[in-house]
Order: structure tokens, then C-alpha cells, then sequence
């Protein structure tokens, strides 16, 4: 009886072996088909720039027949105002953007994951509930409000909000980090005398540079690709971010200028891919643990 | 009186110290939050919670951005239902391109993260792959692309070419310009697929094995085990996935040119939204929109949170 049992479960683990053999291979096919299929437009894109004008709209392949770099040459002088200046202004933007919401969402988040105050949990509540809030509700208001200030065609209204916290989504995601680290080390420092400040920038700050180093990507990579924004209030091409560049790019040589469209479009997801291949991990883990919509 | 009015003078001094350490109480106790607090409240009041109340009441006026706004009670709500062709065209495209590309992202995302889940080598690589599109999914860049790719002389229909199909102009074609949009929308399945993964780890293995041995078949055992246990996570993804869908803007803009064409077949909500404000300055309208929109999105969350206690599955 036992020794029956025995041999069913040995058969049984031997063909379940190389069935799970199968369908592994199985699995790899499908997954490297399907990820063929997701990186083949990318892949065409980037071969797309290297090959002469007239190629472009007559070859699917990958491998460009010859080579060349003149549509970047041409994109990149492509419009009144050079392309380097649209690189300028969209570092510019990204990287004050970077340090106003990681200084301005770490000082809301320590007061909400560790300051006791009255009014504290009203102040969360309401917190998380602009977090569903469309910015649509105050595009409009906020649009009149920079206008009357004289703030259309400079950056003060893309960069003004990034200092004042307002995406809490961020704010959010530093306050679940705070909570997590230790009590003892902020209350052995207030012990000591430290006031809520140096326990901010001594304890919480070199404590949380993986919340940190997160924020501040996912905070460069939305408004290096943040379109809408910079729509409304740059008027002046001398002003323009590589997104506003790219779309005037379409609108007025696009058509006649596929290759240097194109060739300009591969330089704007470079930063985009470069952040990708260092912080991967670091993009991944951020998602996967907050649920983010990108 | 010398004494009463001394007494008087020193209580009056003991009233003074009184509050100023009443006050030096309050400060100590509750200044440092509100310090930190700070800019947050600046922005919260200034540029959010003013600015609500503003379009509110912009949303009943005809404000024009030159001249002062003009009360019209109700009139640019009754407006939309009753006299604007073009919102009810963006109302369509909106709820057609979220009842599609959600379930639709949704699916891929699961499908991929389930075989993802199988334990397989290299699957950081294909993780990283699948999540690249997502990473950089909503670029002018991308929507560039797009518009090539479905464009007639694109690279869709050059493949397809070679089948000996004709395909048509996707693109300029109202009946599937949408629906290269979902496709779109679609192919950005990476960030819920990373959100399905983490989800699917959290399900303990051995209830697999204790289902097989009882002789549950895969499919029942998915039916059985994965979806329920996975249920606050697909309810999490729609939900969120549901409400960016709705937000949707910069693809349809580039690859329309702004325009929503053709034949407004590509005119989301958020970009008639923007043509209203910014294209004609009608922007009590545009308001009443906006407000629209959120009632909108809160209507949708309100209804998945009544409706989840029937089909999300909570452990406690």
C-alpha cells in the first residue's frame, strides 16, 4: 500500500518534471514574442534616425541599409529656436521641480508621520483627498491667478506649485516611509535636545534617501514629459520645453521632415531611458508598493 | 484703593503672563507642525482649495477671461446636455476608450504578470521590458511614434503588406483612429503588471498545492484561489487606471494636432476641455467642464467603493 503510494508519487513528479519543462519553454516564447512585439516600434524608431529621408517610409526592417546622422542634424536646427535650448529649459525646469517637491513634500510628510499637533489628522484627511482631485477643477482659476501675477511665458507657474507640495501624491509616499523607521532614533535625538528641525535634516533626511531617490526621479521623469503645463503657459518658443519643441516640430515641418521628427523624438526619451537603466530597481519597488498610475 | 487698584494692576499683569504662556504653550506644542506644515497649507489654500471655489463659481458665469464674469445661474450645465453636440462626441469617445482600454490593459497586465509569476529565469529582464513602454507612454515622443506607425504609409501597414492586406489609413480613419489610441493605451500595461506581481507574491504557495491535491484544475484553481485573493489589487488598478483614462490628454492632442479629428472622433473629454478654455476663452464653461469631470470621477469611485464589499475579497 505505502510502497504503491510511493511509486504513484515518483511517476507522478517525473512526468509533472518534464511537463513543467514545457510549459516553461512554452512561456519563454510567448514572453519573448510579446516582448519583441512591445520593443519593435521603439527599436524602428531609433533605426528610422540613422537612415537616409527617403528610406524611412519603405523599410520595416531594423538595420538601416546605410548610415547616417543627418536627421539629427537637421531636427535639431529644424526650428526657429535650436533644440538645445528646449534641452535647456526642460533640465532647468526638471531639476528645480526635483528639489522644490522632495523639500517641500519631506517637510509636510515629517509633520504628519511624526510632529504632535491639534488639527493633524483634519490636515491628513484632507490631504489624501486631493489626491483623487482632477486637476482640471483648478487649471482654470490657477491659470488666471499667474496670468494676473505676470507669470505667463516664465516658469514660476511650472515651478512655484513643486515648492508649496502640491503634488501630495508624494507627500504620501514619504509619510508610509517616515512611519516605518524607528521611534527610538528621533526620541533618543529629542532626548538630547535636538529640536524638530535638526531631528528633520539629521535623523529623518539621511534615513529616507531610498523614499528620497524616488520621489525625486519620478518627480524629474513626470515633468520632463509633462505637456499640458508647459502648453498653457509658454508662449514663446524661446521658452519651450523639448515636449512643446517636438509638437511644434509636428505641426510645422513634420510632415515634410520625417527624419529629423523622428530623430529629435529618440533624444527626448533619452534621459526618459537613461533613468530607466539606473533606477530601475528603484522605479519598480516604487510601484510596486504605492500602486503608481505609470 | 491704592491696594484693590494694585491688586487689580497685578492680577491684570497675571492675566497678561497668563496668556502669553497660555500662547507660549500653544506654540511649543502645535508651532513646530505648523511650521513644517507650511508650505503644504500655502499651497493647499492657494492654489487648490481657492481655486476650487473659484471655478465653482466661474462654472455659473460666462467668464470670458477680457471681461468681468456675468452669473448664468445653471446655463452652461443645461448647455452641455441640451445644446453642445461636441460635448456629447467627447462624452462618447471618453466612455468608449475607458470601457475598452481599462479591461483591456488590465487583462495583459494580469495575463503577463500570472506567467511572469511561474518562477522563470531572466524575469527581471522581462520586467524591466514590459515596463518600459510605461515609463515612457504618455511623451510627445510616443505619440510621434504612433502617429507613424498607423499612419497609411506606416510601419502597421507596411507589415501588413506583406499578407497582401491594404491596410487603410488608421489614423485619419474616424472609425478606428480611437481605437489606435487604446492600442496605445494598451501597450503601457507595465505599472499595473508590476502592481498584479507584487500581489500575486503575497499568495501563499501552498494553497496551490493543497488545491492540486484535492485535483482542482488550473483554471478552477485560478478562478478559486488567484482571483479572489487578488481581488483588492485588480480593484485597486481599475480605479486608478479607470480615473487616468479619464484624464487622458496628450496622445490624442499630438497625434490630432489638437483637434479631436477626425470628425471629433478622437476628442476626449480633457481636450475639449482644453479647447473651450484655451482655444475660445470660454472658460465659465470650461469650468462647468472641469466641475463635470469630477463629479464624474467621484461618482465612478463612490459607486467601485459601495460596490467592493460584494466582490473584493479582504483577508480580515
Amino acid at each position: 500500500m505505502t510502497t504503491e503510494a510511493h511509486n504513484l508519487t515518483v511517476v507522478g513528479t517525473e512526468s509533472s518534471k518534464s511537463r513543467r519543462r514545457i510549459i516553461s519553454i512554452v512561456s519563454h516564447v510567448i514572453l519573448v514574442g510579446a516582448s519583441i512585439l512591445m520593443l519593435y516600434p521603439l527599436l524602428w524608431m531609433l533605426a528610422s534616425t540613422f537612415r537616409p529621408e527617403n528610406e524611412i517610409f519603405t523599410s520595416s526592417s531594423l538595420w538601416p541599409s546605410s548610415f547616417s546622422i543627418d536627421s539629427y542634424i537637421r531636427g535639431w536646427n529644424g526650428l526657429r529656436v535650436s533644440f538645445g535650448t528646449f534641452f535647456l529649459n526642460s533640465f532647468i525646469i526638471s531639476i528645480v521641480s526635483v528639489i522644490g517637491n522632495v523639500f517641500a513634500c519631506s517637510l509636510a510628510a515629517y509633520a504628519f508621520a511624526r510632529l504632535e499637533f491639534r488639527g493633524r489628522k483634519f490636515w491628513f484627511a484632507l490631504m489624501l483627498m486631493t489626491l483623487m482631485l482632477p486637476y482640471h477643477v483648478t487649471l482654470i482659476p490657477q491659470y488666471v491667478l499667474f496670468l494676473q501675477l505676470g507669470w505667463v511665458d516664465t516658469f514660476l507657474p511650472l515651478l512655484v506649485p513643486k515648492f508649496l507640495a502640491v503634488d501630495a501624491f508624494f507627500i504620501f509616499l514619504m509619510v508610509q516611509f517616515f512611519r516605518g523607521i524607528p521611534r527610538e532614533l528621533d526620541e533618543a535625538a529629542m532626548m538630547d535636545g535636538c529640536s524638530a528641525w535638526r531631528i528633520y535634516y539629521k535623523v529623518m533626511l539621511p534615513l529616507s534617501m531610498p523614499v528620497l531617490a524616488t520621489a525625486a526621479i519620478f518627480t524629474f521623469l513626470w515633468t520632463w514629459d509633462d505637456f499640458l503645463g508647459p502648453l498653457i503657459y509658454l508662449n514663446d518658443m524661446r521658452s519651450y520645453t523639448v515636449q512643446l519643441g517636438l509638437r511644434t516640430f509636428v505641426d510645422s515641418t513634420g510632415e515634410s521632415d520625417f527624419g529629423g521628427m523622428l530623430a529629435m523624438s529618440v533624444l527626448t526619451i533619452v534621459p526618459v531611458f537613461v533613468f530607466f537603466l539606473f533606477f530601475q530597481r528603484l522605479l519598480i519597488e516604487g510601484i510596486a508598493t504605492t500602486g503608481m498610475k505609470r | 484703593m491704592t491696594a484693590s487698584s494694585l491688586e487689580s494692576g497685578s492680577r491684570g499683569a497675571g492675566n497678561k503672563v497668563g496668556t502669553r504662556n497660555v500662547l507660549a504653550k500653544i506654540w511649543q506644542q502645535d508651532g513646530p507642525g505648523y511650521m513644517f506644515l507650511l508650505p503644504w497649507l500655502i499651497g493647499f489654500f492657494g492654489l487648490t482649495v481657492g481655486p476650487m471655489v473659484t471655478s465653482l463659481y466661474l462654472s455659473f458665469t460666462d467668464f470670458d477671461l477680457l471681461t468681468d464674469p456675468n452669473w448664468v445661474g445653471a446655463s452652461n450645465y443645461v448647455r452641455m446636455f441640451t445644446a453642445d453636440p461636441k460635448f456629447a462626441a467627447a462624452m462618447r469617445v471618453t466612455f468608449f476608450f475607458v470601457i475598452f482600454s481599462v479591461p483591456l490593459k488590465l487583462a495583459f497586465a494580469l495575463l503577463v504578470a500570472m506567467l511572469l509569476n511561474r518562477g522563470l529565469r531572466g524575469l527581471p529582464l522581462y520586467r524591466a521590458i514590459f515596463y518600459l513602454p510605461s515609463l515612457l507612454g504618455t511623451s510627445v515622443a510616443i505619440a510621434i511614434l504612433w502617429r507613424q506607425l498607423f499612419a497609411g504609409d506606416g510601419l502597421v501597414n507596411q507589415f501588413l503588406a506583406n499578407f497582401g492586406i491594404d491596410g487603410p489609413s488608421w489614423i485619419s480613419n474616424p472609425r478606428y483612429s480611437l481605437w489606435t489610441l487604446i492600442v496605445l493605451s494598451v501597450w503601457q500595461f507595465g505599472s499595473p503588471m508590476i502592481i498584479f506581481l507584487a500581489g500575486l507574491r503575497q499568495i501563499p504557495q501552498d494553497m496551490y498545492e493543497a488545491a492540486s491535491l484535492d485535483g482542482a484544475s488550473k483554471f478552477r484553481q485560478f478562478y478559486k484561489i488567484t482571483l479572489p485573493l487578488l481581488t483588492p489589487v485588480v480593484f485597486f488598478n481599475a480605479i486608478v487606471q479607470t480615473i487616468e483614462a479619464f484624464k487622458s490628454f496628450t496622445p490624442a492632442f499630438v497625434i490630432s494636432g489638437g483637434t479631436g479629428a477626425p470628425i471629433n472622433s478622437t476628442l476626449f473629454y480633457t481636450l475639449y476641455l482644453y479647447q473651450e478654455a484655451f482655444g475660445f476663452f470660454r472658460m465659465g464653461y470650461a469650468s462647468a467642464l472641469a466641475w463635470f469631470l469630477l463629479a464624474m470621477i467621484a461618482a465612478f469611485t463612490a459607486f467601485s467603493f459601495l460596490t467592493s464589499k460584494y466582490w473584493v475579497h479582504y483577508d480580515d
